[in-house]
């Protein structure tokens, strides 16, 4: 057992980081640019291919096409009625998208919204719910007109601040969880519901009664690692980035992703493989100015006077030292004076 | 609410909005109609672009156009009367291009144009009939021989190998100066060619040999593209060749009066060669003809005046420098002056021009391709009593693997060795013209020919192993195919480089073959070695390879110091001191240094015993 894990070791001096660049690089340069996103009602959109790795290695601050997968409690799983619930409170709904068709009139400063029922319907609400909603909307009042919404401003403005307020109404939320675009139920093998979402919004969905607070799955690294913390990104980082790859029909080996992984998430927060990230932090300033930005590094390495210790690949190579990696790596314990020495005093 | 309007139909001119009509097709079939009468220019291209409604003119230069004959209800405009009087030479092309028989189509007015390939496929709504349907491709692609029977991918390769062919390539050659130029000794006129060959008279400008193929395997010397030659053969001239190459130099005139002269530059200029590298020059400082030369040859001896100004020197007006500025033979390459020109420019100025011949032999590495995108590169050049043999005691000028047959498709080039070897036999020339034949048919034809003369109908025959004598065990498909020896050849690529130039900036070595330059060991090669931890070889390559330096650091002030040979001591122009070390670090690095320095930066270097 003992020599099986040593065995598995990586050999001191053995150049791990420029091994992964180069196993992550070559497949990559095969990938085809796909950024098109498939049209369709039944499933989430997602960036895919070589795109998605560039947004997962540069740290992107919020993904392209953010998505959720939330799970339930037990009991709740496997009843579709009590998913359908969970649901219904997921969707970000809101007024546009249950309005058919609206008429403003700016004399008497009022906008009637002819409802869409067969939405209605599906979110399972009515007029008056929308009117309950509106009425929170300090500037407006909000009547029940028969099948419609009629709302009205409380003072007369300028035709321009009336359109703002009208626009306002129009995108104000009724339902649902803020950043959800669309949210789909979906069936695992074992009966079991989840649900999949377009947009995602972690914290508030945690709120919600019934989700296994435990067990939410966001596309996010930063959304994840603000929730769940840095290991959980990194998790989520070195799984996307594999899977991504995967998909494309090419191996990586899980080894080299997790190191890239590690390399932008150890120092606690998300950092991205570039200049601004990895590459930016290294400590040599000659490996940053070989690296982007020369004349910016060398002078505000003499603003501050910092001292290059020579450590590091790419600063041996410039002056033409040995690399202190694979051969490189080992030195003499035991100098040649001194064995002399030895051996003279052995006599 | 506007009602729906019918929307008028957008009329551009070379791109630029000029009106609007009602019918765009009616007003597009009313312009051809005026077009094909002569009353609006044959040079103007209408289009109607039926998915944006509108219609495109064009009439401005530039545009590709090709001619086809006008289809009017489904019949030729070009009748059998027309034919016979064209025959009689009663009237001409363009007689039928005033007449609206043929007119010229660009790729826009293509786009509206149902085009018949043959006159049987006239249809009712054809609008047009190819004039030949071998005109469906282009001029290159008509030197082939039965193009339609390989893949189409294999045509572009096919018609670039042919612009790359050595042949008789102008019957003014020995009068010409090309920067470079290539003269095959025995060209010959290809056994099965094309109406377009013919045509274009390309029989006084043949550009291969008719050489005879066995579809062999060599003991593995003809893997993937690589074939081998008879030694018999190339001894005999088997595409044999000339290389020319022209050396052209000035005497240009400079501000101040000063002038370039030619002349054996003395020994007292700047960037003298050596005596040796002028000693083929003839008094006026130019090579003479019929001179064996060689790499480091003066062809040209030239002298300039100094690049820059004098500096004034307390002797008062000392004697003119001067530079030499003259033209030597190509590094590697070596040859014969075949011919030197001296003549006057526009600017009343001398110009020389010198032409030097040498003898291109087959050799190993040289590249040679049929008409059908079939390269190879020569592996071996085998004796003949080493080749296969026929019965007859024929043996193949070049083997060429099977395996380079099937995956290509190119069926052209089984076709053009069968009806070769059936030309050869009836001692006639056979056509190939493309889209002119029927496979089928063609087998038989040179089937019969090539029974009625005692061989295989399928072109197989018995072959027999030269080395051991014995009989192969199959039989063997060979014939006769047209190759061109293209001009990619060993003898002007090859190249080698242990020590040599380095540039004067870095100190790392040239690039490029003019400058005996090394090869690149770029970014990705280096990460390469650092994958793999090899730390000395990597120093190797990036410093005792390439910019190895010493250089003097001052212990006291770490800066760059410098060794005073006179002293015999090292020495620190900063702080005086005597007591440097010498540390080997690449010349990239210390121009680095001075660089960092000349933006106000100073770096100091701290050293540390190991």
């Amino acid at each position: 057992m003992k020599d099986e894990k040593s065995r598995s070791m990586v050999t001191p001096g053995e150049a791990v980081g420029t091994v992964a660049a180069q196993s992550i690089g070559e497949p990559s340069t095969q990938m085809i640019l796909r950024t098109f996103h498939s049209a369709g009602i039944a499933s989430v959109v997602t960036t895919k291919g070589l795109p998605r790795i560039i947004e997962l290695v540069d740290a992107r601050k919020r993904p392209k096409f953010p998505m959720m997968q939330i799970y339930m409690e037990k009991g709740i799983a496997n009843k579709y009625e009590k998913v359908r619930e969970i649901w219904r409170k997921l969707e970000d709904v809101k007024v546009s998208s249950v309005v058919s068709q609206f008429e403003e009139d700016f004399r008497t400063g009022s906008m009637v919204l002819n409802l869409d029922k067969e939405r209605l319907a599906l979110y399972e609400i009515n007029p008056r719910f929308i009117v309950s909603k509106l009425s929170k909307m300090e500037s407006i009042t909000a009547d029940v007109d028969g099948d419609a919404v009629k709302v009205k401003v409380k003072k007369k403005e300028s035709i321009k601040a009336m359109r703002t307020t009208f626009v306002h109404v129009l995108n104000a939320s009724i339902m649902g969880v803020p950043g959800i675009n669309k949210a789909l139920i979906q069936q695992n093998d074992d009966d079991t519901f989840y649900i999949t979402t377009s947009g995602s919004n972690m914290e508030k969905v945690m709120e919600i009664d019934g989700v296994d607070k435990w067990k939410i799955y966001c596309n996010d690294p930063f959304e994840m690692a603000r929730v769940y913390g840095i290991e959980a990104a990194r998790n989520l980082l070195a799984n996307e980035l594999i899977g991504t790859i995967k998909e494309e029909g090419l191996t990586v080996s899980f080894r080299h992703i997790g190191l890239l992984a590690d390399a932008m998430t150890y120092t606690g927060t998300i950092r991205s493989a570039g200049r601004h990230g990895i590459a930016g932090d290294k400590d040599s300033v000659f490996a940053r100015a070989a690296y982007e930005e020369t004349v910016k590094h060398f002078i505000n390495a003499s603003v501050f006077g910092e001292k290059d210790p020579l450590r590091g690949v790419a600063e041996n190579i410039l002056i033409g030292k040995q690399i202190g990696l694979g051969t490189g790596k080992v030195k003499l314990a035991v100098k040649k004076e001194d064995i002399k020495k030895l051996k003279s005093k052995e006599r | 609410m506007i009602m729906a309007e019918k929307i008028k139909c957008n009329v551009y001119l070379d791109g630029r909005l000029i009106g609007a009509v009602n019918d765009g097709a009616a007003f597009v079939k009313e312009v051809r109609k005026n077009r094909r009468l002569g009353v609006v220019s044959g040079e103007i291209n209408v289009a109607l672009i039926k998915k944006l409604n509108e219609v495109h003119i064009n009439a401005d230069k530039g545009r590709a156009r090709k001619a086809y004959i006008v289809v009017e209800a489904g019949a030729s405009k070009y009748t059998s009367e027309l034919k016979e009087r064209l025959k009689a030479k009663e009237i001409d092309f363009n007689y039928l291009v005033r007449r609206g028989v043929i007119e010229y189509l660009d790729a826009e007015e293509e786009e509206n144009a149902r085009v018949a390939f043959t006159e049987k496929d006239l249809a009712p709504n054809t609008t047009h009939l190819e004039i030949d349907s071998a005109s469906l491709l282009g001029l290159t692609m008509n030197l082939s021989v039965f193009p339609e029977y390989n893949s189409v991918g294999k045509h572009p390769i096919t018609s670039n190998f042919i612009k790359q062919s050595q042949g008789l390539y102008a019957t003014n050659f020995s009068k010409r100066y090309d920067p470079r130029a290539f003269l095959l000794y025995y060209p010959q006129v290809p056994i099965v060619n094309s109406l377009a060959y013919r045509t274009l008279k390309l029989q006084s400008h043949p550009t291969g040999q008719n050489f005879i193929v066995a579809m062999s395997t060599y003991y593995g010397y003809n893997m993937k593209d690589a074939v081998i030659l008879n030694r018999a053969a190339v001894d005999r001239g088997l595409a044999r060749s000339l290389f020319y190459r022209s050396y052209t130099d000035e005497e240009r005139r400079y501000p101040g009066s000063q002038q370039d002269h030619f002349e054996i530059p003395p020994p007292t200029t700047d960037g003298y060669l050596g005596e040796h590298a002028y000693s083929k020059l003839s008094e006026d400082g130019i090579i003479e003809e019929e001179v064996n030369v060689k790499e480091g040859d003066v062809l040209i001896g030239k002298v300039s005046p100094p690049r820059f100004l004098e500096e004034q020197t307390s002797f008062g007006v000392g004697e003119e420098k001067s530079r030499d500025n003259s033209v030597t033979l190509r590094s590697g390459e070596e040859g014969v002056v075949d011919s030197v020109m001296l003549s006057e420019t526009t600017g009343a100025t001398k110009i020389v021009k010198v032409r030097i011949r040498s003898i291109k032999v087959p050799e190993v590495g040289d590249k040679f391709a049929s008409r059908h995108g079939q390269k190879g590169v020569v592996a071996l050049i085998v004796d003949p009593s080493d080749m296969p043999f026929t019965k007859d005691g024929v043996v193949p000028d070049l083997l060429l693997n099977p395996h380079s047959l099937p995956s290509r498709m190119t069926f052209g080039h089984l076709l053009e060795m069968l009806g070769g070897k059936a030309g050869a036999l009836k001692a006639e020339q056979l056509d190939g013209t493309p889209f002119s034949t029927h496979g089928k048919d063609l087998v038989d034809q040179y089937g019969g020919i090539l029974e009625n003369y005692g061989f295989d109908r399928f072109g197989d025959e018995t072959l027999y192993d030269g080395r051991t004598g014995k009989k192969f065990d199959s039989k063997i498909f060979n014939g006769i195919v047209y190759y061109n020896r293209l001009w990619h050849m060993v003898s002007l690529k090859l190249q080698v480089r242990s020590r040599g130039p380095v540039q004067i900036l870095t100190h790392q070595p040239t690039e490029g073959k003019p400058r005996k330059g090394g090869l690149k060991f770029g970014e990705m090669e280096r990460d390469a070695l650092v994958g793999h931890g090899a730390s000395l070889l990597l120093k190797e390559r990036m410093l005792d390879q390439s910019d190895k330096a010493e250089i003097w650091i001052c212990p006291n002030c770490g800066d760059v110091g410098y060794y005073d040979y006179i002293k015999n001591s090292a020495m620190c122009q900063t702080c005086g001191n005597n007591n440097l070390e010498m540390v080997e670090i690449s010349y990239a690095f210390k121009l680095l240094l001075d660089e960092i320095k000349s933006m106000h930066i100073l770096p100091k270097i701290k050293l540390k015993s190991e």
